[in-house]
Order: structure tokens, then C-alpha cells, then sequence
């Protein structure tokens, strides 16, 4: 019996919801109780003289991404997208989500993560937090989350943070990329996370106007001051720490790699309700498509590519992290990320009842024919 | 009324889709009749699935709920008797269905010829177009050390890839001087076939399978090619092309016309009453013989709608669009539209080639100058421009001039065309 060679990686047990996959999830579960809710990583941190366990993970967290993305660029080396986006990505961890901040503290300086921006970084709206800052930091935070993102994104889409920038996804793109595949395809999924995801988003606003309002007329209502600190506690807790750590990354091996961006990130809800509304789309070739669902596969956001691609339709959808591995993976080369003025083909929005319904009578009969022969539907598509 | 189609390939299901976009369930009941899967499926997917890039279920292109929510009904089963007088077919397991309105999507399958040896395999020898194909080369996989695979199209090389992938060593007889001539030039032709054997596999021109061998328990064993060399082997491939699925339609009650495939005009009526039929099972009257065949995905995609509206009461005219077609040779993408082999004289070739890399560009232009063709291999380009500029009759330096605006690679990836070493070939 012949085995080299014989089992696909997407078929292997890690990447394939096997034995392995839960017990790589259960370990990686462990490892973030045991960073949120222990000292035990302190002195392990101490003997490698990195000062706090954060430190140690921000460590860690460096050299996944730089591993991680040093494969990613040799599996799709013949791809400039992806060579020019995680050199970007590992570029962006090593020095403003790393050692920028250590630097930083080195000088005294409150340990800023420029790379992180609020909503997702929810405390740096928090008037506590920007008191303690310098004025550069304070401008940067500031224009940053209530500027740069909505002006990029109208240019770019969300890609130009949630896959250049952003460590979550820097992560999910580089050593999460053998899972990539595991993200839920259905409409059902689909449905929950337009709930989810707007709901985390408007918490974290409620939240920060809280907090917000708590600062500055706190002393005269006690009410306000205690209500806003418990929503603050519970918002860290909850969404911080179990939804973007624990969960976000505990079920790479189980739900896929986007988990925490695709249902909840606030940061991607804001990114998404303006990508809708700008520059970004996928670019489908007409009638190219041959229906093999790579593209579906391999999105790590759920979308079912293949449901546009193969009724020949443009689209920009409001989760689309413009990763470009469904452009990656097209065996025909149909599908295209560019940021265009071009009108869209195709009818917007669509629902899911829409993705199977085509309604051939507007669109497909040919002036010409018209012309010659009334009522007479002729296909010609040159 | 009752619509029924026999086969849920993408002709089937375009139609059934086509038919429930114009009339409702109150208005038409729609079968789908299929003996191969319960699902639709992409068919043209089947080596991703062989390849372990694709679980099964991820070949069907639409949720399952979809056909409910269309109210379409699903049935396994094979059809043995058509009878048009009595519009009714009669399935394998003896039970009858009568139909008002029947379509036949019952696809093509794959071509035989009675090599010698043949009648004593009783396995090991694997075609490569069905969901059966499928099942039958993964459970051959594990035994095989070597396959050879006959015939240098593109199912072919789909089968080549996929066995390669799995570690297998692969020979591939082509018996053409060049690869796949129906559609490739001489030139891009080698840089497919050097990228095939880049791959390791044992790749021959202009050599054919004379003779296969079997072991003891009828299981192929190797093959003799007509140079005399004896390949041993465990696993056959045979893909030397398809051809429509309609010797069992001649056979039943009320055969329709049939020539290369059931002869339909342009609305896909056949000769019988009430009866249609479209995707690859069909050859397409448009006016000259012999008859359309296009066996490729795109159309019978497109037959499908088409048929479904003319069968839902719609007048349907069929002019098939300029020919393109896609495909991909392990990591080589090629795009053809248009005419690039067998053109007339007077012709004048374009070819470009990308120096030290498996990247080319044919076009071609007839003796006015008009471009009529376009060979596009190694990297992406959009058909719908190419097409227009045909349609357009450019001239060949218009297009030269133009031609990176009809580029589709990858931001940041697009390929210079300006260092690309151009020729001239008569």
C-alpha cells in the first residue's frame, strides 16, 4: 500500500476538524485563561527577562505572524498581492504592535499600539486613558479612528486595516492560514453575523459614551459613574477578553481563522458599513466562472464567493477582508479585488433568495434582436 | 404542468431554475430526474475533490435548501424508456412518469475505443467525468504506484495533475506532435508540455496506447504503446474525449433525431413533441453541417437557460456566442478566444513570450489585418475585452498598443508586456 504523498493537507486531522484540531483548540483555550487570569507566565517572562507576561505574548504573538507569514509568502510566491501584503503585515506587528511599545515604556512613555485604533481598542476613547497621554498619541488615536479609517476604507475597503494592518488578522493571515477553510459557508452564518457583528459594534459605543459621559458629569450623578464602570468591566470582559482572545483565536482549529473579525470586531462593523458605500469591490469575469467553489472554500470570512462569481455579478460585501485568496485560488482567474468608480454589474443588494434567482428577461435580450424580431429572446454575448 | 428533466447537470439545473424564475409552483411542477447524485454538482470541480482541495459537499454550487425553496423536486433514478405518444418515461426501477414538457440534460460521456486487451480489464482502468469516476480513481489511489493516461486533452491533464499530486508517477500519451493542437499553437504547446514534465511526469508526444496488459485478477498491469515500449502500471486513465450520452436514447420507444447528439434547432426543440434538450447531449442545427457540439461547461450552461425559457414559453434563439474557453495546466491559467489553430491562409501570428518564464501571448489576425484570435497563457486576461476587440475588428497594432487593458493579474502582479519578446510567424 502506497501512502507518501496520499493525504491532502485540507483532508489532514489538524485542518480537518479531527482529534488533533480539538485538542490544539482546548490547548490554545488554556493558554489565554492562563494569560488572562493567572500570574503562572510571569516568571517565565522574568527568566527571559521580557518584564511582564504581555510582553512574553506580544513575543509570541510577533513570531507566529513573522513564521507564519515567512510560509504564507512561500506558498503563494507567485502571487505579488500576497507577497506585498504580509510583508506588510509582519513589518506592522514587529514595530508598532512590538517593539514601538516597548520602546516606549523603555523612555517612560505610555505603551501605545499605533497600529490599534478604537473601536477596536475600545480604551482609547476612555478619557482615563488619553489624560495620561502625550498630545502626538492623543491626535493620532483620534483622527486616526474618526478619519484615516473612514477615509481609507471609501478608498481601499476595510482591507487597507483588517489584512494589512490589523494584528488579528494579521495573525488569522499568516499562521491561521491552514485553517482558513473552516469558516461556516451557510446563509445561516451569514444571517447571525449581520446580527452579531452590529450588535458588538453598538455596544461598544454605548460603552465608550458611557465611559465618556461618566469622566465628565460623573460627580453629579453616582448612578451614571457606577453603571458606566460596570459596562466598562463587562465589555472588557466579554467582548476583550473571551470574544477576541479566547474565542478569536481558540477556535482557529475548529471554526476558522476570522472568527472574532467575522462576528464581532466593532472596528470591522465600522470598516464594513463603509466599504459598502466605497471604492472596493471583487470584479467577477462574465460567464467564466465554472462553479468549482475554491473560492468558497478557501474565504476565510464565510462569504460564498461562488454564488456571485458564477451568476456573473460585481460585488462588495460589507465583511469582505480583502485577503485576495479567492482571487488566489481561481482556477479560471474570474474573480479580481480593485478599488473602481466603475458602475457595478449586476443588480445590489442582493438577499440570499437573490443569489439563485435571475431574472433573464431584463437581462439578457440583445437590442439587436429586438430590433429585428419582436419578443424573440436571442443570446448572443458578443 | 409538469416539467421534467432527466439529468441535474448545470444544463438540467439552469433549466429548472430557468423555468421556476418565469412560472411558479402553481404553474409548474418541476422533476429533475439524475441517476449519478442526488445534488447538482460541478463537474468541472471533480479534480479539486480528487485533489483534497474539496470536501464533496463543497462541489455543489447551491445550498441544498434552495431546491425546497424553488419547490423543485429531486429524483435518483435512471431513465430506461422515453415514449413521446404517451409522454411518459419509464425509470429502471419500473416506475413510470409522465411529463408535459420534458427535457433531456443527460450530458456526454466519455469516448471508447476497443484498444486490445480491453475486453480482459476487469479494473484499473478509470475515466474521468463523473462522480462514479471519482469515487472509483480514490479507491484505486492507495494501490498505485504508476498510471498512464491516455490523451492529451484536458481531462487529461486534469487526471495527471491530480494523480501526480498524490505521489503517483505518472506517463501521459499524447498522441498528437504537440499538446492539445485543438487549441494551442506549436509554441505555447512546449511551454505547456515543459511545464507538465517540470512536475515529473513522463509526458510523450506522438505515442499511443496498442495494447493493455492485465494481471491475474483482471487488473491493469501495464500498457504497450505502439513504439513497442511496455509501461507497467495500476491504474489507467482514458481520456481521449466525450461524446453525448445518447446510445440508450436510441433504444427507446420514441428515439428523437440523432446524429452526433440529439438534434435540436435553435429554441433546443428536438423532433418530438414537447421534448427539449441542451447542454452536451445535443447537437445544435444553425443552419450549416454538420451541427453545433459544445461540449464545454459555458454552454451548456447557457443551453440550459435557454432551454428552460423556451420551454417555459418563451421564443428562444440560440446564436452561440464567440468561442472561448479557459483552463489551467497545473499552475499555468490559459484563456482562449476566438480563432488561434486551423486559420486561414494569409493569417498573420502574433507571438509574445515572456523570457525565462512560462508566460505567452498568440494573437492572431486574418489577411486584413483583423485580430481574430487570442491564445493567452501564464497570465490573466479578461475574454469580454479580447472578445469586443474581434467583434470590433481591430487591427493587429491597435491591439499590441492596447492590450494591457484587457489585463486581469493580481494587483501588484501584473504582468510588464513591454518585456515581452515579440515574433512574427507566417
Amino acid at each position: 500500500m502506497r501512502q507518501k504523498g496520499t493525504i491532502g493537507w485540507l483532508k489532514h486531522d489538524i485542518t480537518h476538524r479531527g482529534v488533533t484540531a480539538w485538542a490544539l483548540s482546548a490547548a490554545l483555550f488554556a493558554f489565554y485563561v492562563i494569560l488572562y487570569w493567572t500570574d503562572w507566565l510571569d516568571p517565565v517572562a522574568q527568566a527571559l527577562h521580557l518584564g511582564s507576561k504581555w510582553t512574553l505574548y506580544g513575543l509570541l504573538y510577533t513570531i507566529a505572524i513573522t513564521a507564519g507569514g515567512i510560509y504564507v509568502m512561500r506558498k503563494y510566491r507567485h502571487n505579488k498581492y500576497q507577497i506585498v501584503r504580509t510583508t506588510v503585515i509582519i513589518f506592522v506587528q514587529a514595530t508598532l504592535a512590538f517593539s514601538v511599545p516597548l520602546i516606549l515604556k523603555f523612555f517612560n512613555q505610555p505603551e501605545v499600539y499605533l497600529s490599534y485604533l478604537w473601536p477596536l481598542k475600545i480604551e482609547y476613547f476612555y478619557p482615563s486613558t488619553i489624560a495620561s497621554w502625550p498630545l502626538p498619541f492623543i491626535i493620532w488615536s483620534i483622527a486616526g479612528s474618526l478619519l484615516m479609517v473612514p477615509l481609507l476604507a471609501t478608498f481601499f475597503g476595510k482591507r487597507w486595516y483588517c489584512s494589512w494592518v490589523c494584528g488579528c488578522g494579521g495573525l488569522a493571515n499568516t499562521a491561521g492560514d491552514p485553517f482558513r477553510q473552516l469558516s461556516n459557508k451557510s446563509s445561516a452564518a451569514w444571517k447571525f453575523e449581520q446580527y452579531s457583528i452590529h450588535i458588538t459594534m453598538l455596544l461598544s459605543f454605548v460603552v465608550t459614551a458611557a465611559v465618556v459621559a461618566s469622566f465628565f458629569i460623573g460627580d453629579s450623578s453616582p448612578m451614571l459613574q457606577s453603571a458606566a464602570g460596570e459596562m466598562q468591566s463587562a465589555y472588557g470582559f466579554v467582548v476583550v477578553a473571551i470574544l477576541s482572545g479566547i474565542v478569536g483565536v481558540g477556535v482557529y482549529p475548529i471554526g476558522g481563522t476570522r472568527v472574532w473579525c467575522r462576528y464581532f470586531c466593532p472596528m470591522a462593523a465600522v470598516l464594513g458599513l463603509v466599504q459598502k458605500k466605497g471604492k472596493y469591490r471583487i470584479t467577477v469575469k462574465d460567464n467564466m466562472c465554472i462553479s468549482c467553489g475554491l473560492c468558497s472554500k478557501y474565504c476565510e470570512m464565510g462569504i460564498d464567493v461562488r454564488a456571485y462569481a458564477q451568476r456573473n455579478e460585481d460585488f462588495t460585501r460589507a465583511s469582505c477582508v480583502g485577503c485576495g485568496l479567492c482571487e488566489e485560488v481561481c482556477p479560471r482567474g474570474v474573480l479580481h479585488l480593485e478599488n473602481s468608480d466603475k458602475p457595478r454589474s449586476g443588480p445590489q443588494p442582493l438577499t440570499i433568495d437573490a443569489l439563485v434567482d435571475e431574472s433573464w428577461k431584463d437581462r439578457h435580450v440583445s437590442p439587436h434582436a429586438e430590433e429585428k424580431q419582436e419578443s424573440v429572446i436571442s443570446v448572443n454575448w458578443n | 404542468m409538469h416539467f421534467v428533466i432527466i439529468g441535474n447537470g448545470v444544463a438540467g439545473i439552469e433549466a429548472a431554475f430557468a423555468i421556476r424564475d418565469r412560472l411558479g409552483p402553481g404553474e409548474a411542477k418541476i422533476t429533475v430526474i439524475s441517476d449519478e447524485t442526488d445534488y447538482f454538482f460541478s463537474r468541472t470541480a471533480l479534480m479539486y475533490a480528487y485533489m483534497d482541495k474539496l470536501d464533496r459537499r463543497d462541489l455543489e454550487p447551491y445550498e441544498r435548501k434552495v431546491y425546497a425553496q424553488k419547490q423543485i423536486e429531486l429524483v435518483r433514478g435512471r431513465v430506461v424508456d422515453l415514449d413521446a405518444a404517451e409522454a411518459s418515461l419509464r425509470l429502471q426501477d419500473g416506475s413510470t412518469v409522465a411529463y408535459d414538457r420534458l427535457l433531456l440534460a443527460v450530458g456526454a460521456k466519455p469516448r471508447m475505443v476497443p484498444f486490445a486487451g480491453l475486453d480482459e480489464v476487469e479494473e484499473g482502468l478509470v475515466h474521468f467525468v463523473s462522480m462514479q469516476d471519482l469515487d472509483e480513481c480514490e479507491r484505486l489511489t492507495w494501490s498505485t504506484e504508476r498510471a498512464v493516461v491516455v490523451g492529451g486533452g484536458l481531462i487529461g491533464v486534469e487526471l495527471v495533475e491530480s494523480l501526480t499530486h498524490h505521489g503517483v508517477e505518472v506517463t501521459f500519451l499524447v498522441r498528437e506532435p504537440w499538446f492539445w493542437p485543438a487549441a494551442l499553437g506549436k509554441e505555447e504547446a512546449e511551454i505547456v508540455a515543459e511545464h507538465i514534465r517540470e512536475h515529473g511526469v513522463d509526458l510523450r508526444m506522438e505515442e499511443e496506447m496498442s495494447e493493455i496488459q492485465v494481471d491475474d485478477a483482471g487488473r491493469v498491469s501495464g500498457v504497450r504503446t505502439n513504439l513497442g515500449d511496455e509501461i507497467p502500471c495500476q491504474m489507467l486513465g482514458v481520456a481521449i474525449g466525450v461524446q453525448a450520452n445518447v446510445e440508450w436514447l436510441q433504444g427507446v420507444s420514441t428515439p428523437p433525431a440523432i446524429n452526433r447528439g440529439v438534434m435540436v434547432d435553435r429554441s433546443f426543440r428536438t423532433t418530438l413533441p414537447n421534448v427539449w434538450a441542451a447542454g452536451d447531449c445535443v447537437e445544435v442545427d444553425v443552419g450549416r453541417r454538420p451541427g453545433l457540439v459544445e461540449t464545454i461547461w459555458y454552454s451548456a450552461k447557457r443551453h440550459g437557460k435557454l432551454a428552460g425559457l423556451s420551454m417555459a414559453g418563451e421564443r428562444v434563439e440560440y446564436h452561440p456566442p464567440l468561442f472561448y474557453n479557459s483552463t489551467k495546466f497545473f499552475e499555468l491559467e490559459f484563456t482562449t478566444v476566438g480563432d488561434c489553430v486551423d486559420v486561414a491562409d494569409g493569417a498573420t501570428t502574433l507571438f509574445r513570450k515572456m523570457p525565462g518564464k512560462p508566460i505567452s501571448q498568440r494573437i492572431v489576425a486574418n489577411e486584413r489585418g483583423e485580430v481574430i484570435g487570442f491564445n493567452m497563457l501564464g497570465s490573466r486576461f479578461d475574454h469580454r475585452v479580447l472578445e469586443q476587440w474581434i467583434h470590433d475588428r481591430r487591427d493587429l497594432a491597435w491591439v499590441q498598443r492596447h492590450l494591457q487593458e484587457a489585463q486581469f493579474d493580481v494587483e501588484f502582479g501584473r504582468v510588464p508586456l513591454s518585456k515581452m519578446v515579440e515574433k512574427e510567424i507566417a
